[in-house]
């Protein structure tokens, strides 16, 4: 019997013979078909698979053709996709670039213009660029090329790929400094297919709308549940999601999903109004808290769809967590915010104590997780791997950072960070909680606190900072000091127009400290 | 406010965000600010905070397209087009 074959771009070939003239993706103005993805992949990859040797091919591009037929291509010649991130520095491209031995890089416009000397003389042995960008290779044995100008033949089809080969890494952001790679096998990406699949029922007349960046595992589970499904991906820039309205709608869209951070953006400039977008049949948040009202306001625009809250962390595949949005919902009581519901059938979740025991039932502790989805472990780092996945009673488990807990129903939660929990002046504080009440006292879903100054790892106080609240911040405060002790209750509130993001989109609470430590708070408040 | 203020402030406020964020080099009013990577979402908040505050474009309105706002070329043509 032939062994089963895990190749990511599989279910895409599949789509380029049965489906050829059905539009799949559409990008900066154009559609491509299948079809024509397909070659243009297949091409690629012939010049991929013969260099082949660390069997990682690194994607410096995003929201761009580029990207997606780099992606494609690197499955189909049966290499690792790595996403590199623009917003990288130059210093942390060369560094990430010097460890993770590419084979190939493959680059679009805005790509190329990050290709310092620097950056190309770290840069793998073939550097792939869109057609128009010229640039000289930084050494001998270095070949800079037009992908269009590639004359290596194509590779007819995707080759055989095992179960334990590595599928993708992406990187997120490590305390060390320095991002960590995730390496997800592509047999665990195939779990994650096979329990995402039944949920979503993506199908050939699904037009599914593209938010993040190919560095946000989001764009994971779109493209290749969306290829699967012969449905189309519309990608979007990062300025439309800025004001998205506009996309969902002209593209008819019928899948959503994103951050819940554009909801608080479309309330705070009144765009999201009932019953604007009548297309979506169904809205996916994930990657931070989701706050009910936030939810069931997006709800109240999305008469004929459905709201999913999912909750998994990159190192278990994606997502492995669901929560369907219920009237009334399933909400976690302390902080307003939808559950993280129940985990996929064929992953476990445990919630651990310090000593990575369970803890009493409905007690909080450590979301741990376990199960086909489970990484291999992060790349080039196996001290941090082991001390992030643990052999506990003989399985292999991740340990998330993450505080919950589950409910008498079987129901979890997710209660904030373990490492959001602060003490102030000998008082344990959860970040959490106290941005639940300032939401409320605010009028707004765009706040983050932050404990400061901090002091030998102990803080002085709490800081917070609120945007698109009418209230001033003197009666902020009072209004929380009306639902919380006084040590909870911040002792600055800064009003900005704007709360800064981190790369996917979450609020960066370190900004927020940087912008305490540099003085300049009272000058950027509004 | 005049449409000759107006396109001074966003101008003069573009041109910080590119400095501050170390872009380096002479901008023309056709290059692409934000497709280009060269600002991020939180400068399109910036912008879109000014317009609003300048020359009162509605964020609210479904069908306001901020694909349009790309350039500086783009931006004061708006700018033109509402003062």
């Amino acid at each position: 019997m032939p062994e089963q074959d895990f190749n990511l771009a599989l279910p895409f070939a599949r789509q380029t013979v049965f489906s050829p003239e059905s539009v799949m993706l559409a990008v900066a103005g154009r559609e491509y078909s299948y079809g024509q993805l397909g070659q243009q992949v297949a091409h690629l990859a012939g010049a991929l698979a013969p260099r082949l040797q660390s069997r990682r091919v690194g994607i410096l591009a995003t929201r761009s053709l580029e990207a997606y037929v780099g992606i494609l291509a690197a499955c189909w010649a049966g290499a690792a996709y790595v996403p590199l991130n623009l917003k990288w520095p130059e210093e942390r491209l060369v560094a990430l670039l010097q460890a993770l031995e590419l084979d190939a890089l493959v680059v679009d416009e805005n790509g190329a213009a990050l290709l310092t000397p620097a950056v190309l003389a770290a840069a793998p042995d073939l550097v792939v660029l869109p057609a128009g960008a010229a640039k000289e290779a930084a050494r001998p044995g270095q070949m800079v090329s037009e992908r269009t100008a590639l004359d290596t033949p194509p590779l007819p089809g995707p080759v055989q790929v095992r179960a334990d080969a590595v599928g993708y890494i992406i990187f997120t952001s490590g305390t060390t400094g320095m991002p960590k790679g995730v390496m997800i096998s592509a047999g665990s990406l195939d779990h994650y297919i096979a329990q995402s699949r039944f949920w979503t029922r993506y199908t050939a007349d699904d037009r599914i709308g593209e938010a993040c960046d190919v560095t946000f595992d989001l764009t994971v589970h779109n493209l290749f549940l969306c290829a699967e499904a012969g449905a189309s991906l519309h990608v979007m820039s990062q300025l439309e999601l800025m004001a998205p309205a506009r996309f969902i709608r002209s593209h008819e869209l019928t899948v959503w999903m994103s951050v819940p951070t554009v909801i608080g953006l479309m309330r705070k400039s009144g765009a999201l109004k009932p019953d604007l977008f009548p297309s979506l049949r169904m809205s996916i948040f994930c990657g931070e808290p989701l706050p009910a009202e936030a939810a069931q306001a997006w709800a109240a625009a999305t008469p004929n769809g459905s709201v999913e809250n999912i909750y998994g962390p990159t190192e278990c595949t994606v997502v492995c967590m669901r929560q369907t949005l219920t009237e009334p919902p399933v909400v976690t009581p302390s902080r307003g915010i939808v559950a993280i519901g129940e985990p996929y059938p064929t992953m476990e979740v445990g919630i651990l104590d310090e000593r990575q025991q369970p803890v009493a039932p409905g007690m909080p502790g450590e979301i741990a997780l376990c199960g086909p989805q489970v990484a291999i472990g992060y790349f080039g780092q196996p001290e941090l791997t082991a001390d992030r996945f643990r052999m506990l009673d003989g399985r292999r488990w991740y340990l998330t950072g993450d505080l919950g807990s589950c409910d008498a129903d079987g129901v979890f939660h997710h209660l904030g960070r373990v490492d959001n929990q602060v003490k102030v002046k000998g008082n344990r504080i959860e970040l959490e909680e106290v941005d639940m009440h300032l939401r409320r006292a605010a009028g707004s879903e765009l706040v983050a606190t932050v404990a400061w100054p901090v002091s030998y790892g102990s803080a002085e106080g709490l800081v917070s900072f609120v945007a698109g609240s009418e209230h001033e911040p003197e009666a902020i405060r009072e209004a929380m000091l009306e639902s919380l002790p006084r040590y909870m209750v911040p002792g600055a509130i800064h009003r900005l127009e704007t709360l800064p993001q981190n790369v996917n989109g979450k609020v960066d609470r370190r900004a927020l400290v940087a912008l305490l430590e540099s003085g300049r708070a009272a000058e950027a408040a509004a | 406010m005049t449409k000759v203020s107006a396109v001074a402030i966003v101008r003069e406020a573009v041109l910080a965000m590119l400095a501050e964020r170390g872009h380096r080099g002479a901008i023309s009013d056709h290059d692409s600010l934000f497709f280009s990577g060269k600002l991020d979402s939180m400068a399109a908040t910036e912008v879109l905070m000014l317009l609003e505050r300048e020359i009162g474009i509605d964020l609210a309105d479904a069908d306001f397209d901020i694909t349009q706002l790309d350039t500086l070329a783009q931006i004061e043509g708006l700018i033109g087009a509402r003062v």
